[in-house]
């Protein structure tokens, strides 16, 4: 196993393994670049996981304090994980690829008040080709000769009702899933756990596909368990090191260069926390712009009691996709759109979610019906607002530490108009394949999607990092997450990270190659 | 049936907005009680019978047996014994639904019961056991059974050749594949 020295200053520092952090190293150590990878949380294998949401929840998420303000729940405002894989360990495996339109949200949505729409800096004929190579590295169902999933039976009621409500753009979604073996991983076998990290790794992670991958390069050091908490710029403006802590002790790495791909809240943490003379504010933050405009996408369902059995939970978590209502027609009253796609729950998840509404026979005549219960998740496009962001503690510190991150987030008068429609359009599909009992279920629990705070430009008092996701403000410093979007579209964020990820590390092979880094 | 529901499914979204929604999570249950230690010795009569009546109110299920809220109860109550605040903030709530003067709550007829408990059912102790008590109920195998969930897959190499895709009541099902 390849291993660097802490005072080598040619290694590449990439903090996070996750979908962004990952890929990057994989791109970067193929290409013959020396990384390291600094990853918070543990190691695991497939021997680790299970089919038990509780134990998976608490081995992958990332339960370090947070605080918030505004709409979410102070004990738990936002989802990550903290493994090595990060939120590719719970991710479904949806891979849908931004619209044009969302990619040119400003234009195509025009003046929405208290927002700050921008057009991506990245046209979606530049991301074609990298959403192919994407595509064609997770092996995503539908794309690339890759065959779709076979139907199951939460789908299969989405889909009728859906034709009979006169929808008509819906299959098996495309999922990094593999359908047939690939990659040396077997194809899916419907275990229906997919949020508790496959059992089988059909479902791509980078835990055991980009990362055993970079170490097969042997120019790739993963270090999992290892939180960073400095990143010390030199006096020629550069990053020169990356501290962290390791079972206690803090350990001080030389870097080339840096990635940051943290999931936005640390990410945000690191970034602001990381305040010099020269970055008063915080490394990379001369806009003001680091934490702000954070978004996520709604995560509402609709559940109906079905004329006959369904046994959703037998098949993926998202087993496939009505895309109807995706498209901007502002006719509807709310700009941008929304997906239509399958959700199980099991018995105690589904409990808890509808304990919101009320208690006795309101609840448990709806799990009296737990087999014929079919279900479904509708997400949608946020707006990005300045006042929704992620901000430090002043004085509250975790066990290493490091100041609380303290997330505020408010739905946008657009994103409360989207979710009003979007339960009515769930509800008409269930009742059109005569559901007895239709449940509106709300966004209590945070999608993992995560976006918005360091949001890419060509403008470096409109943005934090460039066209390229290198900050405009230090020259060896990158982010390579989620945090980059500029606007959050209607879909799952992935496909897009890793697509951005592998353009990015094709920018910084140049750049490296050219002597400019 | 449909139309008439729509009541209720706002319902679902507003009525409790003041319950943990990060204790919808797996494991991230249980409400902090404020402290009121001269209440710590007001041990109530027939606190194990109250409790698992008040559980049964809260999650009726006609296939599940007496016995049993008795037992989630229990140890429901066994999980307080370590938590003194919490211990003395649900013997209040369980005064409270005692404290009729007709009987003590779990003697009650079930309409009389309900009505009792609507009535406290945003107290911090009823919150509290609410969440806590679904997670003990719900992650029962024996619940799953009756309610005809079958739990972890990988052991029988999922659900692939066992009913994944076995649905058989949808009408014209075959038409649109």
């Amino acid at each position: 196993m390849t291993t660097y020295s802490l005072d080598d200053s040619s290694v590449f520092v990439v903090i996070g393994s996750g979908a962004g952090g990952g890929v990057l190293s994989r791109e970067l150590a193929s290409r013959g670049h020396k990384v390291v990878c600094l990853e918070a949380g543990p190691r695991l294998t497939l021997g680790d996981i299970v089919n038990d949401e509780t134990e998976m929840f608490n081995k992958l998420t990332w339960l370090d304090p947070r605080m918030a303000t505004g709409k979410p729940d102070p004990r738990f405002p936002v989802w990550g994980c903290k493994t090595v894989g990060g939120t590719t360990m719970h991710w479904t495996g949806a891979c849908p690829r931004f619209e044009p339109h969302e990619m040119r949200a400003r234009s195509t949505y025009g003046d929405m008040p208290d927002t700050t729409l921008v057009d991506w800096p990245v046209s979606p004929e530049d991301m074609a080709p990298w959403y192919d190579k994407a595509e064609m590295r997770m092996g995503v169902t539908g794309t690339h000769g890759n065959p779709h999933l076979p139907p199951g039976n939460n789908y299969k009621v989405l889909e009728a009702g859906a034709r009979k409500c006169g929808y008509t753009d819906m299959d098996t979604h495309n999922m990094a899933i593999n359908s047939v073996a690939r990659d040396g991983r077997p194809h899916c076998r419907q275990l229906g756990f997919c949020t508790s990290g496959c059992a089988l790794g059909a479902k791509w992670s980078t835990l055991y596909t980009e990362i055993p991958a970079a170490e097969e390069t042997g120019n790739f050091e993963l270090r999992p368990g290892c939180m960073v908490t400095g990143l010390e710029v030199g006096e020629d403006g550069r990053i020169a090191s990356v501290t962290y802590l390791h079972e206690g002790q803090s350990i001080t790495q030389k870097a080339r260069a840096v990635s940051i791909a943290g999931n936005v809240v640390e990410t945000t943490r690191l970034l602001l926390n990381n305040r010099s003379e020269r970055h008063p504010d915080g490394l990379a933050n001369s806009s003001g712009l680091v934490g702000r405009n954070y978004m996520r996408h709604f995560t509402i369902q609709v559940m109906g009691v079905m004329p006959g059995k369904v046994h959703f939970y037998r098949q993926t978590h998202l087993a496939g996709v009505v895309r109807d209502e995706r498209a901007h027609r502002p006719e509807r009253g709310f700009a941008g759109g929304f997906l239509i796609s399958t959700v199980p729950f099991t018995p105690e998840v589904l409990a808890k979610n509808m304990l919101v509404g009320g208690w006795g026979r309101d609840l448990t005549r709806v799990l009296d019906k737990y087999e014929y219960l079919a279900g479904m998740l509708l997400t949608g496009e946020d707006p990005p607002q300045h006042s929704n962001a992620i901000t430090l503690h002043p004085e509250a510190r975790d066990a290493n530490g490091l100041p609380v991150p303290v997330i505020h987030y408010e739905d946008h008068p657009n994103t409360i108009a989207m979710k009003e429609y979007a339960w009515k359009a769930g509800r008409r599909i269930y009742e059109a394949m005569g559901a007895e009992e239709i449940v509106e279920m709300g966004d209590y629990i945070p999608a993992t999607h995560n976006m918005g705070t360091a949001r890419m430009g060509e403008d470096p008092k409109a943005s934090v990092c460039t066209p390229y996701g290198r900050t405009h403000d230090v020259a060896n410093l990158f982010v390579s997450d989620g945090s980059l979007f500029p606007t959050a579209g209607g879909c799952n964020p992935t496909l897009t990270i890793v697509a951005l990820a592998m353009r990015q590390a094709q920018h910084i092979d140049g750049e490296l190659r050219a002597g400019r880094l | 049936m449909v139309g008439a529901d729509t009541h209720t499914g706002l319902a679902r979204r507003e009525v409790l907005r003041g319950i943990a929604l990060g204790a919808l999570l797996p494991a991230l249950g249980g409400l902090a009680a404020p402290l009121h230690a001269a209440e710590l010795d007001a041990e109530g009569p027939g606190e194990r019978e109250t409790s698992a009546a008040l559980l049964r109110q809260m999650f009726p299920h006609a296939a599940f047996a007496p016995a049993f809220y008795d037992e989630m109860a229990g140890r429901y109550l066994e999980e307080l014994a370590a938590r003194p605040e919490a211990l003395a903030e649900h013997r209040r709530g369980l005064a409270l639904l005692d404290a009729s003067y007709i009987a003590p709550f779990a003697q009650l007829p079930a309409v009389i019961q309900r009505a009792l408990v609507a009535r406290v059912d945003q107290e911090p102790f009823f919150t509290a056991y609410l969440m806590r008590g679904a997670e003990l109920v719900y992650r029962d195998a024996r619940v799953w059974d009756a309610l005809g969930y079958e739990g972890s897959s990988v052991e029988y190499g999922g659900y692939l050749d066992r009913g994944f895709d076995d649905i058989d009541w949808l009408p014209g099902a075959g038409e649109m594949q």
